[in-house]
């Protein structure tokens, strides 16, 4: 018979000088047919209807399908979903760890071709990694086109034609539903007019807002700070935001906000205003100890220039900032005076040529049309 | 006898940091490396490959068993959701912000509509909002009883990976029948939902509850109340309520630790003001209250649904603001089914420059979304978006401080970490 999978297994025991005799070739193929067992190899979020098929609902294992942690005792792997350029490194290990005869499956368009993240400047394709023997559509795809995936390999293992042998009936699609008229988009559908943006007022005050604990609070904001506060304001109730000079007031502003009772950071966030060579820095501020202040968000913000953004790390006050500061040294470059992470990568990978990728220098490709929704 | 003062000799081993660090890409400094062998200290690496769900590196240094200090190597499902955001618009960006967490799709949908609406001032019809409610909180459920099973795979306990997925497929039908969906519903829109449930999908879920109530009190004897799941889970991973609030826990990690405070409570959205529920608080702070304050929140959420499946009014499910831009005559259907006119509506959506701030109670915990607009294009400038997990992963690292390794799977379950979300 022609199963490639046990004369490449023959092959590779000679290459290293063993001559044993095997088990006869149907029964080797009829073993591993029924003993398909993938290493658990999580990648993306596809896992959860990966998880499924294992579950109760349809229960895998009646094919012999089932997830072995440790790819050494393992001989298929499926892929679920994306791959990062992070992990392809982990999935190649993982890959040749395995013994002979190995099948990989990929799962989900993230697998294929990107998916919904085909423009993203951290995903790559699975078949640039490993070879893959069976694949999977869908986002995410359903147990039971997982297991129609199984009955391909099998398919494979037995040396038969690799395609499924579950079909659905077919179903005259055109008598069923009645399409519109199609609709035209209009042209060119993405206006990206960020070459045009100087400028953006995040801090405008709310027309007719009375909240007198907001006045209070933003009162004993400028009292500490004076003249280091270049506009504050009530943007709504329970939405406090104060504009700082510059990033020295910082510190002080930090201060004076915990000390009226705001314990921890909610976020922080930069907004990269190209043409007017500026980072706007955003920290939001809130409270869980003083049940007055729990609804309340202050946002601080301030501008830094954009070629050495340099901004002092806060995490002395709020050491719950300190990998959010970190997340944003690999993608924006803001450099955190005093967080001992800084100089180093911490999402992305250490060698990865992605520098700064959520600056708006750094352009990803964008949808050139809109697909018509029927 | 002998001198033991002696018999101390001290030998000049040359530390230096092993090729691995550099051909593993270990992303920690090379100085931490060698203080650590220098202090008779050694690492060891978790994972990436583990039994959890999605990958992430935990780099330990042990002292004997004892794990003195551990440094997380996330960004192995880094997705660059932010950037991906900019290039498209509006509407485009709903079933990308969910992607990170589809087990909760419903959820992350809600946080990110919830911007767009604020910034926009669309208005959302009291039916669609009883319709959002009702979707997160099976969603809400669905995750609940995911982390149990991904907590019952850490602690070998097969069988309460099996009931947890079991009774997931309720869930996962209930939404299918809701939206057509197992998992990935895409059902929120800004100003309203999809179309109009049916009333049989309602009827179907109002049923559902009392059955999964039942079947978790029997989960509680098989698997939450089980001997082996308390001795491993009680007294491990223990951090105090300051520690808590200073590195800043969200959600039901942070109620495990005594602090009562939920984003649906402190600032509602939706209709969560006009039901009925409480808030579950624990005060131990341990691994096993962690999982158990979850429990009690799954029997909150299905309270909530029965509530709102009753008080459901009737009504169109489409904010006037977007119906007035539909011709007269086509108002009734689209009233109660945005099909054919979605793209019609909402493609050329621009939104006032100015930024929103929206917070969202996910299973997890807090959701957060910054929608920056700058007024002239149809996508946003910046979006972001910061997932309960990422939260949680500082005091997550603290947690492990000082227990030992065999306890790290216990703990690793009990904060449902779940890297996909936390990297985005």
């Amino acid at each position: 018979m022609g199963n490639t999978t046990v004369n490449t297994l023959k092959i590779t025991l000679k290459t290293i000088g063993m001559d044993i005799k095997l088990l006869p070739d149907s029964l080797a193929s009829w073993g591993t047919k029924f003993s398909i067992w993938p290493a658990h190899l999580v990648t993306a979020c596809c896992g959860v209807e990966f998880a499924h098929t294992s579950a109760p609902g349809y229960d895998a294992e009646r094919w012999g399908f089932l997830p072995i942690f440790g790819p050494r005792q393992t001989n298929a792997i499926v892929i679920e979903g994306t791959v990062t350029r992070k992990m392809a490194k982990v999935v190649k290990t993982a890959y040749e760890q395995m013994p002979y005869p190995k099948f990989v499956i990929a799962m989900g368009s993230c697998a294929m071709e990107g998916g919904v993240f085909w423009n993203s400047y951290h995903v790559v394709r699975v078949n640039e990694v490993i070879p893959v023997d069976a694949w999977v559509m869908g986002c995410p795809p359903t147990p039971e086109a997982v297991i129609k995936a199984i009955r391909m390999v099998q398919n494979k293992i037995e040396g038969k034609e690799v395609k499924p042998n579950i079909r659905p009936n077919p179903v005259d699609l055109s008598k069923v539903l009645k399409p519109d008229k199609p609709q035209r988009p209009p042209n060119p559908p993405h206006r990206i007019e960020f070459e045009l943006i100087k400028d953006i007022n995040v801090c405008k005050p709310a027309a007719s807002v009375k909240w007198e604990l907001g006045q209070k609070l933003i009162d004993g904001v400028k009292e500490s700070l004076k003249d280091g506060v270049k506009n504050a304001a009530v943007r709504g109730v329970n939405d406090l935001c104060i504009m700082l000079s510059n990033q020295n007031h910082l510190k002080d502003a930090v201060l004076s906000a915990f000390k009226l009772g705001f314990d921890h950071v909610k976020s922080i966030n930069v907004i990269d205003l190209i043409n007017s060579g500026v980072f706007r820095m955003e920290y939001v501020l809130g409270s869980y100890s003083s049940k007055e202040l729990q609804p309340v968000l202050l946002t601080i913000y301030f501008d830094v220039p954009r070629d050495e953004a340099k901004v002092p790390s806060i995490i002395d006050v709020y050491p719950g900032a300190d990998y959010q500061e970190r997340e944003l040294h690999d993608l924006f470059g803001v450099w955190f005076d005093g967080n001992p992470w800084m100089g180093n990568n911490f999402i992305l990978d250490p060698d990865t040529p992605v520098k700064y990728p959520l600056r708006k220098e750094y352009r990803i490709p964008s949808l050139k049309g809109v697909v018509v929704e029927r | 006898m002998i001198n033991m003062a002696e018999r101390e000799v001290s030998i000049n081993v040359p530390v230096e940091v092993p090729t691995e660090v550099k051909s593993l890409f270990l992303p920690i400094p090379k100085n931490l490396v060698e203080e650590a062998y220098k202090s008779d200290e050694y690492l060891v690496l978790i994972g990436p490959a583990h039994p959890g769900s999605g990958h992430m590196r935990i780099i330990l240094r042990l002292k004997g068993d004892y794990i003195v200090e551990a440094i997380p190597d996330p960004g192995y499902v880094h997705r660059a959701v932010e950037k991906l955001a900019e290039t498209r618009l509006f509407v485009h960006n709903i079933p990308l912000v969910e992607r990170p967490t589809i087990a909760e799709s419903s959820i992350m949908d809600h946080g990110y509509v919830r911007a767009i609406e604020e910034l926009g001032q669309l208005d959302v019809p009291p039916r669609a909002q009883y319709l959002r409610v009702i979707m997160d909180e099976l969603s809400r459920i669905g995750d609940h009883l995911y982390d149990t099973g991904i907590l019952a795979v850490f602690l070998g306990h097969s069988t309460g990976y099996m009931w947890g997925f079991g009774l997931r497929e309720f869930i996962t039908d209930a939404l299918a029948r809701m939206t057509g969906a197992r998992i990935t519903v895409s059902f929120v829109i800004p100003s309203g939902v999809r179309w109009d449930v049916h009333p049989d999908a309602l009827r179907y879920i109002y049923n559902m509850t009392f059955f999964i109530e039942k079947k978790i009190d029997e989960l509680g004897t098989i698997f939450t109340k089980n001997p082996v799941t308390v001795s491993r889970m009680k007294d491990v991973g223990v951090l105090t309520k300051d520690q808590c609030i200073k590195l800043g826990a969200v959600g039901p990690f942070l109620r495990a630790c005594g602090v009562e405070y939920d984003t649906r409570k402190a600032r509602p959205y939706a209709v969560y003001n006009q039901l009925e529920w409480e808030v579950p608080v624990a005060d131990e702070c341990d691994s096993y209250s962690r999982f158990l304050v979850r429990v009690e929140e799954i029997r909150q959420s299905l309270n909530i649904i029965r509530q709102a499946v009753k008080n459901i009014p009737e009504g169109p499910v489409i904010g006037n603001k977007l119906m007035a831009r539909v011709p007269p005559k086509e108002r009734e259907r689209v009233a109660k089914d945005i099909r054919n006119y979605l793209f019609r509506l909402l493609i050329g959506l621009t939104l006032p420059e100015g930024e929103a701030t929206t917070l969202t109670e996910a299973a997890r915990g807090t959701l957060l979304y910054s929608l920056v607009s700058d007024g002239k294009s149809n996508v946003p400038y910046r979006l972001r978006m910061i997932t309960p997990s990422w939260y949680n992963l500082r005091p997550f690292m603290e947690s492990l401080r000082g227990y030992r390794l065999m306890d790290l799977p216990a703990i690793y379950g009990s904060w449902g970490y779940f890297p996909p979300e936390a990297d985005r």
